[in-house]
């Protein structure tokens, strides 16, 4: 029991950093980027290819992790520009359908040149003990580093002046350029913060188990449920709605199987979505 | 969109008439029936593969006319197309491998729960007033959950096999004529009652919802009720299209309702003709069934890639480019096109008219 609701936690940090990148996105640009899961796999598929030139892990991470940066920061300013002209409802489903062929342009071209690609980093080193439990230390180093990149957010979020100015673009996007903030300008760093995050948990996920180049649309399912439950546009939402969404996840595996389990995950996030449907603590 | 061309043909000096605009109303339908009665003549009819390509377009085209009706008229993303065609096909085999139930009896009653299913969702949609996106995304969950309970429910659903259908009339098979002919029905009944829908009272009231919504409702639209109504209508329609294709296919198994088979589909060429526009899913699965066979028999190499694997890469860029350059569907540029080839000519024949306001 104990060691199904600890792995629920490390699967579940991983998908709260996932709904934070998303969510970021959403309350900032007002587009749900269904591409999101296939920036991980690039960063993943990146890494990978620079482990196999022989160089170190560490190396590797850091290159994926940039070349996800890469990929959302091409996004932005390419494809998404006509998507930022637009208002309300025409800018969201625009949003959706053009990264939505994105993530088509993205997943065709790496399954075409990698079709058996894969992420995996391992991370040698006896088992640690946890609560009594035994901890794989790949599993430890992922959840450390998902906790660590949460804390430092939170602190980006909440304590400085650029923090403090990305806050006020998402409540409010004609006051904070009223009060000379350039919204554009913090829209670029956002979708360069989210493409982060997709790099990171691009490296936390292959730290457990292999990460395969065909992985990009659950992983963007995943987003978007966290996202949704967590409340469109709260990053602690995201975070809280991943680890239970993660733990409810293992413990179903564990004692009720595998397919109904994701029906009840699914029911699970549709009842909080039709209780409360500004999410577990959206505004 | 279709109010667009309503008032394009619209002649100068006083309306239409009471004959032309019955004319109008069912011109299109006539010769999208008329060009789809004869196709196989002039072009496939010796064809299996070519005569189930056309079934399937038919097919998208099905689904895509019912949620347009849902999407298009009423605002309501229901990204659950795969599923609720799930529901029809699945009931109807099961109901015929288990119960003594008629073909017709069976597909009838899997049509109502379809019916039921998709009510209630936009139902709780509505209670709930749900925007666009959650709409999107509690549909989203629920063809997941439905994916994953067909995997699931192996005794019931027979889990990746899928089920066989015994008993299919001969003839309506999905690579004969016969089974063109039944489908090119479908999409003209579906066809004729989506017309019928945008022409009554009800048409007004989706119009009106769909431009404003508040406006409607403070000008006694009740739009609650408009939009469950829609919704049960399309989901009557989805499902009927699924339950009549696992019939014509023989089988059905998830994969033929997955939600990245059907509900993309439906959702890129219901956008490529025009959203809330009568001939749109037609003219729109008519393009994505070319371009599919384009993708899936052209040869040769591109970038030292085989044309075949780079499928996936070509059918985004399909779809980034026609949401940058038709945003709001094919049909609504070519009447945009048409009207303003029209008022050159008319300025040209006599004295300049004021221009029509553009939407």
């Amino acid at each position: 029991m104990r060691a199904v609701v600890l792995d629920g936690i490390v699967i579940g940090l991983a998908f709260g950093l996932l709904g934070v990148g998303m969510t970021l996105v959403y309350g900032l640009g007002g587009v749900i980027n269904l591409a999101y899961g296939q920036i991980v796999v690039v960063g993943a598929i990146i890494a990978s290819l620079v482990i196999e030139r022989g160089h170190s892990q560490a190396v590797a991470a850091v290159v994926g992790i940039l070349a996800a940066v890469g990929v959302s920061l091409l996004l932005d300013l390419t494809l998404l520009r006509p998507v930022y002209r637009q208002h309300g409802e025409e800018r969201i489903l625009l949003g959706l359908l053009l990264t939505l062929g994105a993530a088509f342009v993205i997943v065709g071209l790496l399954t075409a040149r990698y079709p058996t690609g894969a992420l995996f980093i391992s991370i040698t080193g006896e088992p640690v003990s946890i609560l009594g439990v035994p901890m794989s230390r790949g599993s430890i180093w992922a959840s450390v580093i998902a906790l660590a990149v949460g804390a430092a957010l939170l602190v980006f979020l909440g304590l400085t002046t650029f923090g403090r100015g990305l806050r006020s673009v998402i409540q409010d996007e004609t006051g904070a350029r009223l009060v000379g903030i350039n919204p554009a300008f913090v829209r670029t760093v956002v979708f360069a913060l989210s493409g982060a995050l997709a790099g990171i948990v691009a490296v936390t996920q292959s730290m457990s188990g292999p990460l395969e180049v065909n992985r990009g649309f659950e992983l963007t399912t995943f987003a978007l449920i966290v996202t949704v439950v967590g409340g469109l546009g709260s990053v602690a939402g995201a975070f809280l709605a991943g680890v239970l969404l993660g733990v409810v996840n293992a413990l179903s595996a564990h004692y009720i199987g595998q397919y109904i389990t994701s029906v009840i995950l699914l029911g699970v996030a549709a009842l909080t979505i039709l209780i409360r449907p500004r999410g577990l603590l959206g505004r | 969109m279709s109010e667009a061309a309503e008032r394009t043909g619209r002649a100068p000096g006083g309306g239409p008439g009471l004959a032309g605009y019955a004319g109008r109303a069912v011109l299109p339908i006539v010769a999208a029936a008329a060009i789809l009665v004869l196709l196989p003549s002039v072009w496939f009819a010796d064809s299996p593969y070519t005569t189930s390509l056309a079934v399937k377009a038919l097919v998208f085209a099905s689904y895509g006319i019912g949620f347009n009706l849902i999407f298009g008229c009423t605002n309501q993303l229901f990204l659950c197309v795969g599923a609720l065609a799930g529901i029809g096909g699945y009931s109807t085999a099961i109901l015929a491998d288990r119960s003594s139930l008629p073909t017709g009896a069976s597909i009838a009653a899997a049509v109502a729960i379809a019916a039921i299913v998709g009510g209630l969702l936009s139902w709780i949609a509505v209670r709930r007033s749900l925007g666009v996106i959650f709409t999107g995304i509690v549909t989203l969950v629920f063809s997941l959950a439905f994916a994953n309970f067909l995997l699931g429910q192996r005794d019931l659903t027979g889990s990746e096999t899928g089920l066989v259908i015994t008993g299919t009339p001969s003839g309506i098979a999905d690579d004969q004529v016969g089974g063109y002919y039944l489908f090119v029905g479908v999409v003209v009944a579906f066809l004729v009652v989506f017309r019928i829908l945008q022409l009554s009272h009800v048409g007004w009231a989706f119009r009106g919802l769909r431009d404003d919504e508040m406006a409607a409702e403070l000008a006694g639209v009740d739009v609650a009720r408009y939009r469950v109504y829609a919704a049960t209508v399309g989901s009557a329609m989805i499902g009927l299209t699924g339950a009549l294709y696992a019939y014509s296919a023989g089988f059905v198994s998830p994969d033929t309702y997955a939600f990245q088979q059907v509900d993309v589909r439906v959702l890129v060429l219901v956008a490529f003709g025009g959203l809330g526009a009568l001939l749109g899913p037609l003219i729109g699965a008519g393009v994505l069934a070319v371009v599919d066979e384009r993708l899936t028999t052209a040869q040769g190499e591109v970038w030292g890639f085989d044309v075949v694997q780079l499928r996936e890469f070509f059918y985004g860029v399909f779809v980034i480019a026609i949401f940058l350059f038709f945003r709001h569907g094919v049909v609504h540029a070519a009447v945009t096109l048409a009207r303003r080839a029209g008022r050159r000519r008319r300025r040209d024949a006599g004295p300049p008219r004021p221009a029509p306001s553009e939407r």
